[in-house]
């Protein structure tokens, strides 16, 4: 992919973080207050709501890729050789498939009900 | 005006292990200028000094040093404005040093050269042998105006933080040149320099710190022809041509009369 097609996306998910995160902390800090927000059965009861699990699904990915696209410039930035590049872009495409994943996985779970104890 | 301390950043990279600083005591005159002030030192007190040098003017950029922690131009900096004290000149950073103050600008000039820095026209023939003048309206030398004003010093680049980690980093000079030509209505050769840019340590790897713009002598500010050029590398299209540009001619070109 063309670095700038790789820039736009770090450019529009960067907007749509900024977005997701105050609707997230509005959520998490006004709407429910921070200290019960955090507990384990508040957060399985946000899940029950399928629209708000779809927004975290939304935010899980936006921040990921964006973060890990980050992480990839700064590391490309560091060594200027090929092998390098490489690395970087497959190790950066691996961790955002991975955490993705997993970040899914907890998604589902606590729509289903939370992770078996 | 009093004594003038110059210290002076000396290293020979094949004699020395490290930077070492020199002191330097020069009769100070009104309107000194470091150049001078270096010069004097050369002459008369130390002649291994090394230092580049021309036209004494700010016009061919050969003086480009870190004076008191600031790239600048030693023959365009008074000792004068530089508020009393000591007077440190050191080589600029980002390039490697050849011996105390002169650097080593080759890979500062090829990446200048990758740029294409000439008008490009589709029409090879015509481009070779030009037959009329190419003309551009006013506001579109405007455009570009400011950016012909570089004289390729370096400072720039000494200056910007992502050439002092990134070394295929093009740098500011580079683009900003880049970003000259494709404007430049003349030119037919955008969408060439745009794909040379548009890599993992092309434009996009500026992180608008502006240093650049801050240190140029000459008022050229490469930091926002950077970022306009971000625009044309992100729809990989250099700007219209409306046809009143690269094709109005003046009147063909005749050779002088032979005497």
């Amino acid at each position: 992919m063309k670095e700038s097609r790789l820039m736009l996306v770090q450019y529009a998910t960067a907007v749509a973080a900024v977005a997701l995160v105050t609707v997230h902390l509005i959520m998490q800090g006004v709407i429910y207050p921070y200290t019960t927000a955090i507990s384990y059965n508040n957060i399985l009861s946000v899940y029950s709501n399928g629209w708000y699990a779809i927004f975290l699904e939304v935010l899980l990915v936006v921040v990921l890729v964006h973060g890990f696209n980050g992480v990839r410039i700064i590391l490309n930035e560091f060594r200027q050789t090929k092998p390098w590049t490489t690395w970087v872009n497959a190790g950066t495409i691996l961790a955002i498939i991975v955490t993705v994943a997993y970040g899914t996985r907890t998604v589902i779970l606590a729509v289903f009900g939370g992770a078996p104890a | 005006m009093t004594e003038v301390k110059l210290v002076v950043q000396r290293f020979d990279p094949f004699k020395d292990v490290k930077p070492r600083m020199m002191e330097y005591a020069i009769p100070g005159r009104e309107g000194m200028t470091v150049l001078d002030a270096l010069l004097y030192a050369r002459d008369y007190l130390d002649h291994s000094i090394a230092l580049r040098f021309s036209c004494r003017q700010a016009s061919c950029g050969s003086c480009g040093m870190k004076i008191n922690g600031r790239p600048r131009l030693a023959c365009y900096t008074q000792v004068a404005e530089l508020g009393g004290g000591k007077v440190l000149a050191q080589p600029m950073d980002n390039f490697p040093i050849i011996k105390d103050l002169v650097t080593d600008l080759e890979s500062f000039f090829e990446k200048h050269r990758e740029m294409m820095p000439y008008l490009i026209r589709a029409d090879a023939q015509e481009m070779e042998k030009p037959s009329a003048e190419y003309m551009m309206k006013p506001e579109e030398l405007e455009k570009v105006l400011q950016f012909t004003y570089c004289i390729k010093c370096g400072l720039c680049t000494s200056s910007c933080p992502t050439v002092a980690t990134d070394s295929k980093f093009p740098g500011p000079q580079a683009l900003a040149q880049a970003y000259r030509y494709i404007v430049d209505p003349r030119d037919e050769g955008g969408e060439k320099r745009l794909e040379l840019l548009d890599e993992a340590h092309g434009v996009w790897r500026c992180h608008f710190a502006g240093s650049c713009s801050f240190v140029c002598p000459k008022g050229v500010d490469p930091a926002l022809g950077i970022q306009l050029l971000r625009r044309y590398v992100m729809s990989g299209k250099a700007p219209r041509r409306d046809g009143e540009g690269a094709k109005v001619w003046t009147a063909p070109v005749t050779t002088a009369p032979q005497k």
